[in-house]
């Protein structure tokens, strides 16, 4: 069984995560625990697909995607808050998107293609989502602690910059590989996104040391 | 091809780190105003609680002087005029008239100087009443002549700003009785919609005003500005020797 470098960073939030669980809930982000759990499963199975006698790996990202999406949407829910028609609205949105990729799965691309249009969708929406949350906290924190003290930032600031490189590697991931798109003989996507991966996973991690030191105050 | 890729997810990138970086700053921004408001808001509470002390102290420096100088002469006198009653003599009642009138006196006296004594430390403050106090007080030593006027309809004004406004007031009716040297002093008020304009003007000898608030003794004109400021409003002194001075405060009502 083979674990890539960023796998550790992965590995390691998802402890982080499960250590301070406390921490987390007190923050309403309990979500995470099952989500990095998910996450972990699907990248370990994704990493040693050929371990298994699978010809690809796209069919376990596309289950991913489809059982990952729920918990992110929660997760998103719970860090935006609003008042209750606005978190009416956002579940009605949240409720087309999960049809959307369930569609996608069923019909369109199908489970053993890498659904990358549903992978389109929810990156957008995670990175709209991230602005939101990021751009509320800078105008409703005025507290002493700081944009830098609260798990939120890091959490939404981290995801923010792996959408951001992802949106295009994984969007285009289809183009990049039938066009042997390389850097150092190393395929564009598997070069860029393990390190994009692990300030992903740095980020969760700290944000959990965070909401713990803060639930402890 | 692989360049093109590259460009486009350094350019998402840096808009990411820009755009985070800008929340970061307009946070800091945020952060400052707060710490600013916060800082001003305690001033302000400092302030409101030493014009409170100012009050009460110079309402009981008030106190003790009347009833050594006023009250207890009358007393003594009443004390005197009775202690020379003696038991079997025939009762002089013009004397015993006489001494009546000023217990009376020394009666009513003290009832005032108690009302005096209420209002400073009474919670609801009534400018207007307190400075119609003040300005008796001040007038029964004959030093100089004070007339209030007033324009437009009064509109409530919180009791901390009213605290304020008085504590303003009184130092600038002290600054008349110690330098000015006036003769004749006026109090205006002004209820305009919006706030309360309050002139004091006197016809004193005047002084350099910027030169005074640049030195350390100008101690009570800075108090003057400052308070004002604290308030939510503004505050000018106007003086040149020889002519006068004209003290204006501008005070929001809310």
């Amino acid at each position: 069984m083979t674990i890539m470098w960023h796998q550790y960073f992965e590995l390691f939030s998802l402890l982080c995560a499960v250590i301070f669980a406390r921490g987390l809930n007190s923050f309403g982000i309990g979500v995470l625990i099952p989500l990095l759990l998910i996450d972990n499963i699907a990248e370990i199975i994704g990493v040693n697909f050929q371990y298994f006698g699978w010809k690809d790996n796209y069919f376990v990202y596309s289950i991913y995607l489809l059982v990952s999406t729920p918990l992110i949407l929660w997760l998103f829910g719970a860090m935006l808050g609003g008042s209750p028609r606005q978190r009416k609205q956002y579940w009605w949105i949240g409720i087309a998107i999960q049809g959307f990729i369930l569609i996608n799965y069923c019909f369109i691309q199908g489970p053993f293609e890498f659904d990358t249009y549903s992978y389109l969708l929810i990156t957008t929406a995670e990175i709209v989502m991230c602005c939101l949350v990021l751009a509320r906290l800078a105008i409703h924190k005025d507290d002493q602690a700081g944009l830098l003290r609260d798990p939120y930032f890091w959490i939404n600031g981290t995801t923010l910059l792996f959408n951001l490189v992802s949106l295009i590697l994984l969007g285009a991931l289809k183009f990049i590989a039938l066009n042997h798109l390389e850097i150092r003989h190393k395929n564009l996507y598997l070069a860029i996104l393990p390190a994009a991966n692990a300030l992903l996973y740095t980020g969760y991690s700290y944000a959990f040391i965070l909401c713990h030191l803060q639930a402890r105050k | 091809m692989t360049t093109t890729f590259l460009a486009m997810i350094i350019v998402l990138l840096f808009f990411g780190v820009f755009f985070l970086l800008m929340l970061k700053y307009y946070n800091i921004r945020r952060q400052q105003a707060a710490r600013e408001k916060q800082e001003l808001e305690t001033r302000y509470e400092q302030q409101l609680m030493q014009a409170r002390l100012e009050i009460q102290e110079q309402t009981l420096t008030y106190l003790a002087e009347e009833i050594h100088d006023h009250v207890g002469q009358i007393l003594s006198l009443a004390r005197i005029q009775l202690s020379s009653f003696r038991e079997g003599e025939a009762v002089d009642f013009p004397l015993l008239h006489d001494a009546r009138d000023n217990v009376a006196r020394s009666l009513h006296d003290l009832r005032s100087l108690t009302k005096t004594m209420h209002s400073g430390h009474v919670r609801s403050f009534d400018i207007r009443k307190a400075v119609d106090e003040e300005v008796q007080r001040i007038t029964r030593s004959g030093i100089v002549a004070i007339s209030i006027t007033s324009e437009g309809d009064e509109h409530s004004i919180g009791d901390d700003k009213q605290l304020i406004l008085f504590r303003i007031i009184q130092e600038c009716l002290n600054n008349c009785l110690k330098h000015a040297r006036a003769t004749n002093v006026n109090i205006g008020f002004v209820w305009s919609p919006a706030q309360l304009h309050i002139r004091v003007r006197d016809d004193g000898q005047g002084f350099d005003a910027d030169r005074a608030l640049r030195l350390k003794g100008g101690l009570g004109l800075q108090n003057i500005l400052n308070r004002a400021r604290l308030s939510g409003g503004t505050s000018f002194i106007h003086s040149t020797p020889g002519e006068g001075t004209t003290v204006t405060v501008q005070i929001p009502y809310e």
